[in-house]
């Protein structure tokens, strides 16, 4: 596996820890090694020392184990590359033949472009020029969000991707499909049988997708001021959580299986018009405020956010899938920076009996019925449903039955990660997007994007430390609705 | 209502992490910490850990020491009843900015046939600007999907920023008005709380739970079916609480309202004189008046605004009829133990001070002396077990329960209807502290609409006198 980037901060702190987890668990594959590729100056060895601290540090697994640290690190290599410059890349690929030599590999390569999305061209190109996806065995790359900044490009991306790998190849990486509880969405859904009689327009009334992050920009301003929430969080995330929730049972658990049907998702939303946006959509950028406890700046105060800037770190939409099974159900979805907690869940709110046969006073208390798929942090589900209240006289409340990853099984969580990596060694691409997936997505966000250009709805500020602007409360409540509580 | 369970906790709590001047990031992870380490150390080997559940989210606001530590343990007693996150804030504006310090306090209670359960009490002192950004604070803690009980031990500060944010994050808010500084102000402030608070906002009043026997005696007073057309024929209500001058009137207000708004009475008009004396005139069905009347009354070692007694009086179907309510005038009370110096006063001597005083205390010496005399031979009766002898027994002399050395509330109810022998009915009502009010509260849900429209009918009342 080459990694492209290899000192930077996502290699430090996922790729190469996931590796070492992969390596602790024997699941790397015999003879595989990991070269980084990046413009900094270092030998195999500093690479090494400097991956070791990397892993100490973010591994999941503590203590470290030094005798599988030791021979990960001794299948680690380095070669400074300039991306820019075509011999570097053929001295790159000189040391991967002689690896695929010494280390009896077959030619089969992985390139993870832990770069910014703009170097993805160049570095293909290069690949190319230098040959260095030709040959024995299999080529594959890797990238990593955003694929693109709208439809436009990411066409761009993906047929400069093509010129190089064929589709199958190519293995666009979210990594909130790698989390369990992503995954554990397919499974509550189809390896129960009581639940899918239930998943349909008949008794669901809503839904709600939350993304929050406690954090700001975190050093991430130059990016983050050109993408914004809706790019950056909606666009792939949520959507694909949307897609989860909402698309039909796949023949198997496989890649083009699962892919497809969450493509018939996708293009079954109903596109929202530039001037539905105003009324559909909000988005927010937060001021200065108070979050866990800490005074925080506002989004405006960020390093290297524009003074006067109007991206957008809240959105809200509420978007409604046009097919059978969902016809009418309104999918709601915000995704916000400096929102109190950290937290990402899908919440199915059911529709109320048809009857109240206890009467209004003894239900006052009572929600309607409710499944929430928590899927950080405290990864898990939960069930709301009405029970009586011990007492003389009949009340109804409501009561949550639970159900947490951490406590129900005795494994660690993996790493999201981890699966992803292995995954793409073993080339099954169920948990990577695929070019038509990231293409429905950007139709979608492509006329809300523009909308939002020319001001419709105007952005609206929320102080840090609170879930969003007034206007996302209204978005639901002139529908009845209100936003559950994370 | 289903009995309260009992619990125990150790008077000393088990504090397993403290940390000065932190963030909630290392507050989060440390609790994450220490239930992972409980989970895995009562998993037997090849067993799963016990699933852990919450029913509710518990925040206690306190202002003081005394306080604190009086949130501390009835937080700690209901998480031993129910698995819940629990976190006690003392809040401390005075101090020096935007520091918060905290600790993590376990409980851990093994019921004989379910599993362990650990509770932790997250404890935050909070001090400068960050206390007005409590919903900043806590959000974090709080469990997705159960109820959020927001209890401010002392007097909230109504309109403030740290209790406006406060509530944006409860479902419920529990307050005592009995311990409200300013009785007057804090209450009208409580009855406009709908109009900043989110539509959804439970409200629950401690002093309305220690007012549910009485609600429950005249309730049943006016449970037989013979005696249910009394209702509409309510002519006089009286209510003494226990106080000073105005005092705390909130108590006898709620019940006033609580008769009010049951009744459909609508008030006419009230004036309040002095030594708290209030008398106010409603119109029942068909313009029939009502008189009702409340004053204070000095009582020693009970707690200001506790009710003393309650007069109903009335006719219907062509008989009168009385019902009295007292509360036990002469065994003192000890406080309870958990309740700090100061929270109960010693009035002055009975008489003493103003006109009303007077006048109670020549009332409630007839009064004791006639109770006394009446219950003569019940009393006798219940303390030896002798049998009653040559005297004619008393009709109607229910005894429930020895009157004992303790801190119990007990009720003599006397009834009065058409002339005939008065009927006596002593009750014990069990003691019940914060941690069991509380309890109750919660199990009712803080959503109780009798509450709200007592309320509203007490606000009136407030507003007029």
């Amino acid at each position: 596996m080459v990694i492209f980037g290899a000192t930077g901060d996502l290699s430090g702190r996922k790729l190469l820890p996931a590796l070492y987890n992969l390596a602790k668990q024997r699941l790397l594959p015999a003879g595989s090694a990991v070269v980084g590729a990046a413009i900094d100056d270092l030998t195999d060895d500093s690479f090494r020392k400097r991956a070791a601290e990397k892993i100490t540090e973010f591994s999941r697994t503590q203590p470290i184990d030094q005798r599988v640290l030791d021979s990960f690190l001794s299948a680690c290599f380095y070669t400074k590359v300039d991306f820019g410059r075509l011999d570097d890349f053929k001295t790159l690929q000189r040391r991967l033949v002689e690896l695929d030599t010494s280390r009896h590999v077959g030619g089969n390569r992985i390139f993870y472009c832990a770069t910014p999305p703009p170097t993805y061209e160049t570095i293909v190109e290069q690949v190319k020029a230098a040959a260095i996806a030709s040959g024995d065995g299999f080529h594959r790359i890797v990238i990593e969000k955003p694929f693109g900044s709208d439809l436009k490009s990411a066409r761009e991306l993906t047929k400069i991707l093509q010129r190089v790998f064929h589709e199958d190849s190519v293995f666009r990486i979210d990594h909130y499909l790698g989390k369990e509880t992503v995954q554990n969405i397919v499974a509550f859904r189809f390896a129960n049988s009581i639940f899918e009689p239930v998943w349909n327009t008949n008794l669901i009334d809503s839904v709600q997708i939350t993304v929050a992050e406690e954090i700001g920009v975190e050093g991430r301003g130059a990016y983050y001021d050109r993408a914004g929430a809706l790019r950056d969080i909606v666009q792939n995330h949520a959507l694909q959580l949307l897609a989860l929730v909402a698309m039909e049972p796949p023949l198997a658990f496989e890649a083009n299986s699962v892919r497809d049907e969450k493509v018939k998702v996708l293009r079954a939303i109903r596109p929202i018009s530039e001037q539905e946006a105003e009324r559909s959509t909000v988005r927010g950028q937060y001021t200065k405020g108070w979050v866990l406890g800490e005074h925080v700046p506002g989004y405006r105060e960020e390093k290297n956010v524009a003074p006067g800037s109007l991206t957008e770190t809240f959105a809200a939409l509420r978007l409604f899938v046009d097919n059978w099974r969902w016809a009418n159900v309104p999918f709601y979805i915000r995704a916000g920076k400096r929102m109190p907690k950290h937290v990402t869940e899908i919440r199915i709110q059911f529709k109320l009996p048809p009857h109240i046969t206890f009467g209004r006073e003894a239900t006052q208390e009572l929600d309607p019925n409710a499944i929430t798929l928590r899927i950080q942090p405290e990864e898990g589900i939960s069930l709301r449903f009405g029970a009586k209240v011990p007492s003389a006289g009949l009340r109804i409340r409501s009561v949550t039955m639970d159900f947490q990853y951490m406590t129900a099984f005795l494994t660690e969580t993996p790493e999201a990660y981890e699966r992803l990596l292995l995954d793409c060694m073993i080339g099954d691409p169920t948990l990577f997007t695929r070019a038509d997936e990231v293409e429905a997505a950007w139709q979608l966000i492509d006329p809300i994007e523009a909308a939002w250009r020319d001001d419709k709805p105007p952005l609206a500020m929320y102080a840090a430390g609170t879930w969003g602007p007034p206007a996302a409360a209204k978005l639901l409540s002139q529908d009845g609705r209100e936003w559950h509580r994370p | 209502m289903a009995p309260p369970v009992s619990a125990t906790i150790k008077p000393e709590p088990d504090v397993v992490w403290n940390r000065e001047n932190v963030s909630m990031s290392v507050v989060l992870e440390a609790l994450g910490d220490i239930r992972k380490k409980f989970a895995l150390e009562e998993a037997e080997d090849a067993e799963h850990p016990h699933p852990r559940s919450c029913v509710m989210t518990l925040i206690a606001v306190a202002s003081s020491e005394a306080e604190e530590r009086r949130a501390q343990r009835a937080a700690r007693t209901i998480g031993m009843l129910h698995p819940a996150q629990l976190i006690v804030i003392r809040d401390q504006p005075e101090l020096r900015p935007g520091q918060i310090d905290a600790a993590i306090v376990t409980d851990t209670h093994r019921p004989q046939s379910a599993y362990a359960v650990q509770c932790e009490l997250v404890v935050l002192h909070v001090r400068g600007a960050a206390g007005e950004h409590l919903a900043a604070l806590v959000d974090p803690l709080l469990p997705s999907g159960v109820p959020t009980y927001l209890w401010w031990v002392g007097t909230p500060p109504f309109g403030r920023q740290e209790f406006t944010d406060a509530l944006r994050v409860c479902d419920s808010l529990v307050i005592d008005s009995t311990r409200f500084e300013a009785p007057y102000r804090s209450f009208m402030e409580l009855t406009r709380l709908g109009e900043s608070s989110h539509h959804k906002l439970g409200v629950a009043d401690l002093q309305w739970a220690r007012l549910e026997p009485w609600r429950e005696t005249v309730a049943q007073f006016f449970s037989p079916a013979d005696r249910r057309p009394f209702m509409n024929g309510i002519s006089e209500v009286g209510v003494d609480y226990v106080g000073e001058g105005r005092g705390n009137r909130v108590g006898a207000s709620l019940l006033i309202g609580w008769f009010a708004s049951a009744l459909g009475w609508k008030l006419q008009k009230a004036a309040a004189g002095a030594g708290g004396i209030v008398a106010a005139h409603f119109a029942a069905d068909g313009w029939r008046p009502v008189e009702v009347a409340f004053r204070s009354v000095p009582k020693e070692q009970m707690a200001q605004g506790e009710i003393s007694a309650i007069r109903v009086a009335g006719s219907a179907k062509g008989k009168t009829f009385k019902l009295t309510v007292m509360r036990d005038p002469e065994r003192p009370r000890r406080a309870a133990p958990d309740i700090g110096a100061g929270a109960y006063q010693v009035l002055h001597a009975t008489g003493g001070g103003d006109d009303a005083g007077l006048e109670l205390a020549q009332r409630k010496a007839a009064w004791h002396r006639d109770v006394l005399h009446k219950n003569e031979e019940s009393l006798h009766h219940t303390a030896t077990g002798d049998p009653p002898g040559e005297r004619p027994s008393q009709p109607g002399v229910f005894v429930h329960e020895r009157r004992g050395a303790d801190n119990s509330l007990v009720l003599l109810t006397m009834i009065d209807i058409g002339g005939a022998d008065t009927l006596r009915h002593v009750q014990r009502v069990e003691p019940e502290d914060e941690a069991t009010l509380l309890l109750r509260l919660l199990a009712n849900g803080a959503h109780d609409h009798v509450y709200t429209r007592s309320l509203l009918a007490a606000a009136e009342l407030f507003r007029a006198i």
